[in-house]
């Protein structure tokens, strides 16, 4: 288990996180979102112990134990943002030094780096790997250890599909196996995949923490259903006001944003007017725009009312 | 399998030091450059003094002290500072990992001890052959005794390079390799020159002092009159070790000084990298 409880960090007189409440659970995939600078790092970066609270605490494992203590790191593995390893070392010697240092088993290291399709590459230099692969190197080090807290700092960015599939499948049996997984992301197609849970940061402030039930009623209430009529009787205006309060008329073209239902008995409302229906498309709530709308919203109520 | 201990994970630290300087080309630069050196010294000793031949080891020992002082701390702290701190990446990877970050310093620091030690060996000793085969085995412990020095030097720096260095990822890793220089400039150039031209400005006792203190407190003076003395003796000694050798009441006391400043040099600068390092943010 993860557990925020009212985590603060400060740089300085800079303020990177404030005040943050979130608790990750055993099984459990959340996906921390939010733009660049908004404190998704230093989060993930306390809870491998890297940086000290300056408010709060920053807890993990079971028990929970502060994330600076070194017996604590003994259950997380942390993928930093842009993992970097000594050029003149192989793939190979890489795993497997930190396969020792984490106490692995030995078989681990091929098993590493097959999750992380390197076996080709594992005797050549890591100065020779591209980006992408030192990225899929830095997946097979978090891999080794089967630690049950993953914490995972833009795990796919710069990945090929080969390293997608790895960064995807490291998530996938985190969540099978009762792993807490903790990953910050900009790829909304990732937690769209992977997340039971979204965190949204806004200039270090949690502005938003939504579950698979709740991301879905949102996305759903967000649904857009566009019909193009003709003929449409003087009365069909008020039908739809009276169905779907937000629904637009303008023309020939009809807008309803709304749950499924709403859409359906907008539509059956269009028929029944007798209005000749000439086009008609539908689609659920977009994950991206939910997001530009939470962050929108918080940075126009500002860092005060945030705080 | 169970993790390591805090001794194992600090061996595993110090190989995969060792096996980085091993790949580097700087290490075996830096064997070369000694192997060259005292080549070099010990063929052209005789040729100021208009004569030719190899010198012995004592004689090509006293050439080399001054050098050794110059080079080895130079590349003590450039690559010591390169070593305790790598790239942001590499760091964060590294200290997240369930060891404390302290083991961490100390295995980079004593991997990367034991590579350049042992570039010296290979230097000297390579150089040593060459000049056993020319000038004979005369001396032969003198030279040994600088290839110490030279090795107590290495360890005071990279001491002095972790505290400089510790913990520095991203930019701070660039500042940490020109404070690193401006280290190496002062303790081997800086200390020495504004003391003896303070000296000259004081009278006799507070001269005295002021030398001593220079060379028990800058721990590039303090091997390099360490040195000579075990070289040399008392001969062809300076301002500031007379003035060592009579505060101390004579070369075992003046030992014991310079020994009890090199320990501490050591020991501090690494027990405070680790305090240092133990309480930043990564």
């Amino acid at each position: 288990m993860i557990r925020f409880d009212g985590f603060g960090k400060r740089y300085g007189r800079q303020r990177a996180v404030s005040r943050v409440d979130l608790a990750v659970r055993r099984g459990e995939v959340v996906a921390l979102l939010g733009p660049n600078g908004s404190g998704k790092s230093t989060c993930l970066k306390a809870a491998a112990g890297l940086v000290r609270p300056t408010d709060g605490s920053v807890e993990v494992g079971e028990p929970l134990r502060s994330a600076a203590l070194p017996e604590a790191r003994r259950g997380v593995s942390f993928l930093p943002q842009k993992v970097a390893f000594p050029e003149a070392l192989s793939g190979r010697e890489v795993v497997e030094f930190y396969r020792r240092l984490r106490g692995a088993a030995p078989g681990r290291t091929e098993a590493a780096l097959g999750m992380a399709a390197l076996e080709g590459a594992a005797d050549r230099p890591v100065g020779t790997y591209s980006g992408g692969m030192v990225q899929r190197l830095g997946l097979a080090v978090v891999a080794l250890a089967d630690a049950p807290i993953l914490l995972l700092d833009e795990p796919t960015s710069s990945l090929d599909r080969a390293g997608l599939a790895a960064a995807h499948a490291l998530a996938d049996r985190g969540r099978s196996e009762g792993r807490a997984v903790l990953f910050s992301t900009h790829q909304l197609a990732d937690v769209e995949r992977l997340a039971d849970r979204v965190a949204v940061l806004v200039d270090g402030a949690l502005v938003g923490d939504l579950d698979r039930a709740e991301l879905a009623d949102r996305l759903a209430r967000r649904g857009v259903l566009r019909l193009r009529v003709a003929r449409a009787p003087a009365t069909l205006a008020a039908a739809l006001a009276r169905i779907a309060p937000g629904a637009a008329l303008h023309d020939d073209e009809i807008v309803v944003i709304g749950p499924a239902a709403v859409r359906a008995a907008a539509l059956e409302a269009v028929r029944a007017s007798g209005a000749e229906l000439r086009g008609l498309s539908s689609e659920e709530g977009r994950l991206d725009l939910l997001y530009d709308e939470l962050v929108g919203a918080a940075e126009r109520a500002g860092p005060e009312v945030r705080a | 399998m169970s993790a390591p201990t805090r001794l194992a994970a600090l061996a595993l630290v110090a190989r995969q030091e060792i096996a980085l300087a091993v790949r580097s080309r700087w290490t075996a630069i830096f064997a070369a450059v000694f192997a060259l050196l005292a080549v070099g010294v010990a063929a052209s000793g005789y040729i100021l003094s208009g004569g030719s031949g190899f010198e012995d080891f004592a004689r090509t020992s006293v050439s080399l002290v001054q050098l050794v002082v110059l080079v080895v701390p130079l590349a003590a702290l450039v690559m010591g500072v390169l070593a305790v701190a790598p790239e942001r990446g590499t760091a964060e990877l590294l200290f997240s990992q369930p060891i404390g970050r302290g083991v961490v310093l100390l295995g980079q620091l004593a991997g990367l001890f034991v590579a350049l030690s042992a570039a010296e060996l290979i230097g000297f000793g390579a150089a040593g052959l060459v000049v056993f085969l020319n000038a004979g085995e005369e001396g032969a412990g003198a030279y040994f005794l600088l290839v110490l020095g030279a090795i107590l030097l290495t360890a005071v720096f990279l001491a002095i390079a972790a505290l400089v260095g510790a913990g520095a990822v991203g930019r701070k890793r660039v500042r940490a390799l020109a404070l690193a220089l401006v280290v190496w400039f002062a303790a081997t150039v800086l200390v020495d020159v504004a003391a003896l031209g303070i000296a000259t400005l004081l009278r006799s006792t507070a001269a005295s002092r002021l030398l001593v203190a220079s060379v028990v407190l800058n721990p590039a003076s303090a091997i390099r009159v360490g040195s000579l003395l075990a070289v040399q003796g008392t001969a062809a000694f300076g301002a500031a070790s007379l003035a060592l050798l009579r505060l101390t009441g004579g070369p075992v006391g003046a030992a014991l000084l310079l020994g009890a400043s090199v320990l501490a040099w050591i020991v501090l600068p690494v027990a405070a990298a680790i305090r240092r390092l133990g309480h930043i943010d990564l």
